[in-house]
């Protein structure tokens, strides 16, 4: 960011003329370069505060509808509601995510979902293996992901070419479907509407739907994959700065390509896991789900410049869009001003952010420059 | 100071001559660095400092000349040519990752992985390469941040350090390494100078070899052993800092003073 103090002309940058000393005088024992102080502790706290703040947003709006909307709100089976009706959000807004993340903005999740479903619900109608329909679907996924992304490498911008995708894929969809759908897909109830761990049919607990075990499996893996390992270390590098990747002798192409191969995979699974809640795979993509994943992928402060964001704040940014609609349906509230709700509070997000943002960069700079005054 | 080690120097170039089309940036250039010297390549603008070093780093292939590395030849095709061979360049503008932390930074491309199943999954070993990065700052000198701390969060002085220390921990390790540094304090203040300054002399004490790209002098008297002088894509000058006048420095550089080489300067 802005950071660096690029002018010298604070009093005092240039070195006094002649007084330099010959250089042979110095180094008996190397004593340590002192290298600026410590950041201050209400520095700290405004990271924490960029970084963490959406973790307390979402429990504000917690406490909020619970009292507001009592006592249909605050029960294990509206959470569970909640959940499932969130996850479809997570899933793209994960393959969002992480395409921001590494760099790129893949705008044709919806025609990977729609041209993976028609393929799954193809194969399903054609009687072969459920989990062979299902692996086709997915590498449906990768396969897009490689064309992004070998195409994006060319340097073409990735919005343009995914765009590109993405009408492609509509069209072949519905090639695929010939104008139609595919229709009573049971087969996937069982990552659909299917709910695991009933207890007493339902009456002790209601089970937890099959998406929301989905949505866990996703976020979890994706998570340590990022954090943790040597490959998404380098995923989340790239997109932050793709030539410092490349000067350490790092292929850096091989994780661009990476990037758009994961976005098209959770793409794909988002449409498998949204056709099985209907059980009927349609070759309409629906760009809506874009706009609503990059909500909650904004919600989550990943910012757009790339390299930087979590995903277990993408999942809270989804979260609290299921929340505020579930809250205002609870209320009885017309579900347009939940739309109107979160991008008001996507904007409030925003303009936290900035602020936070700006403060912490004012107190870094000070902090640069009184490295002048306080000698130690 | 720390006279050379060894009589075989660490990186020689010999004959050194680049075009750029029609443009001749580069003509005849010998020099070389010993293990542990700092040389300071001084020029005004347009000298051919940065194209020197761009051909010592592999960016650039010289139109003719050739160079050595310990004494054995080489052919830089790429940078990565010239990183296996032991020379590396650290960029003026800085090529950090910015929300990764200074560990991670370090272990760019050399990342440590966990023991066991773990590893083979990928997983890194944070800990472990905290701990390393902390033991080869201390090595070099370096007392900056938290190794946990993101670079983004650090001071021009305290990134500009890391970026050195990232390419010598590259370059130790085998026998004496050849560091690249094209203007490392351009973007700093006095204080922060100073501190590169400190990291330079430390680096050459422990056997790396040094070239320094710079046109400020105060730096280069600084901590340079020895300079050597472009103007106008030739050498015009190769002198030990020690007893050499500033007032000739600043005429070679302007070239209002003859050349040290009067059989080279025929156009
Ligand atoms: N990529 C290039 N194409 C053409 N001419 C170049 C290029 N890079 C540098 N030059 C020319 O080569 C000469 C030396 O440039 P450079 O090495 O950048 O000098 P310095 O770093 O000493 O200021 C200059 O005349 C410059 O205009
Ligand atoms: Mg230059």
């Amino acid at each position: 960011m802005a950071m660096t103090t690029s002018n010298s002309q604070t009093p005092g940058a240039t070195a006094p003329e002649g007084a330099a000393p010959a250089p042979a005088a110095a180094a008996p024992e190397p004593a340590p370069v002192p290298t600026g102080h410590d950041v201050p502790r209400s520095v700290s706290v405004l990271v924490f505060l960029r970084d963490r703040g959406i973790f307390m947003l979402w429990g504000l709006l917690i406490v909020v509808f619970a009292f507001w909307c009592s006592p249909y709100f605050f029960t294990l089976d509206n959470a569970l509601l909640i959940a499932n009706a969130g996850a479809l959000t997570a899933i793209f807004a994960a393959g969002v995510g992480i395409g921001i993340m590494t760099g790129v903005l893949d705008l044709s999740l919806p025609g990977t979902a729609a041209f993976a479903s028609c393929v799954t619900g193809w194969m399903l109608t054609e009687g072969y293996a459920t989990w062979l329909a299902l692996l086709a679907g997915l590498a449906c996924g990768v396969v897009v992901g490689v064309f992004n992304g070998l195409i994006s490498l060319r340097g073409f911008n990735p919005i343009i070419v995914t765009i590109g995708s993405l009408s492609i894929l509509t069209g072949l969809a519905a090639v695929v479907a010939g104008g139609y759908t595919f229709p009573g897909l049971v087969q996937l109830e069982f990552m659909g509407t299917h709910r695991y761990f009933r207890i007493n049919g339902g009456e002790t607990f209601p089970g937890i739907p099959a998406p929301v075990f989905i949505v866990a499996v996703v976020f979890v893996i994706g998570t340590i994959f990022l954090t943790r390992t040597r490959e998404g270390l380098r995923l989340m590098a790239v997109g932050a700065n793709g030539e410092a990747v490349r000067r350490a002798g790092i292929a850096s192409n091989r994780y661009v390509v990476l990037g758009f191969v994961i976005s098209g995979v959770l793409a794909a699974l988002g449409g498998l896991v949204n056709t099985a809640n209907v059980t009927e795979a349609n070759p309409n993509a629906s760009p809506g789900i874009i706009f609503t994943a990059l909500t909650a992928v904004a919600l989550a402060g990943v910012s757009l410049t790339g390299g930087r964001g979590s995903l277990p704040r993408v999942l809270v940014g989804a979260l609290i869009l299921a929340t505020i609609t579930n809250g205002l349906t609870i209320r009885g509230i017309q579900p347009y001003w939940a739309t109107v709700c979160t991008g008001a509070l996507l904007i409030g997000a925003l303009l936290l952010e900035r602020l936070i943002q700006a403060s912490v960069e004012e107190r870094l700079m000070a902090m640069n420059l009184s490295v002048h005054e306080k000698k130690v | 100071m720390s006279a050379p080690t060894s009589e075989t120097p660490a990186l020689a170039l010999s004959g050194i001559e680049m075009h750029y089309g029609f443009v001749r940036a580069l003509s005849d250039i010998d020099v070389h660095v010993m293990p542990g010297e700092v040389v300071g390549l001084l020029g005004d603008n347009g000298a051919g400092k940065s194209t020197l070093l761009k051909v010592m780093s592999g960016a650039h292939r010289p139109t003719h000349g050739t160079i050595a590395v310990h004494g054995t030849q080489h052919t830089f095709h790429a940078p990565s040519d010239a990183a296996a061979a032991g020379v590396q360049m650290v960029y003026q503008d800085l090529s950090l990752v910015e929300p990764q932390d200074i560990a991670t930074n370090l272990n760019m491309g050399q990342e440590t992985l966990r023991t066991g199943p773990l590893g083979w999954l990928g997983f890194v070993d944070r800990k472990a390469m905290r701990k390393s990065s902390e033991a080869e700052l201390d090595r070099l000198g370096v007392r900056t941040a938290p190794m946990s701390r993101p670079v983004e969060m650090l001071s021009g002085g305290q990134r500009q350090v890391v970026a050195i220390a990232r390419s010598a921990i590259r370059v130790n390790g085998e026998r004496g390494g050849i560091l690249l540094l094209d203007e490392p304090t351009a973007a700093l203040g006095y204080e922060q100078t100073r501190n590169v300054e400190a990291l330079i002399r430390r680096m050459a004490d422990q056997g790396i070899a040094i070239v320094l790209v710079t046109h400020d002098l105060p730096l280069c008297y600084e901590v340079a052993d020895r300079m050597v002088i472009l103007n106008r894509g030739r050498k015009v000058a190769d002198v030990p800092v020690a007893g050499t006048d500033r007032d000739h420095v600043v005429g070679w550089i302007t070239g209002s003073r003859a050349s040290m080489f009067p059989a080279a300067t025929p156009a």
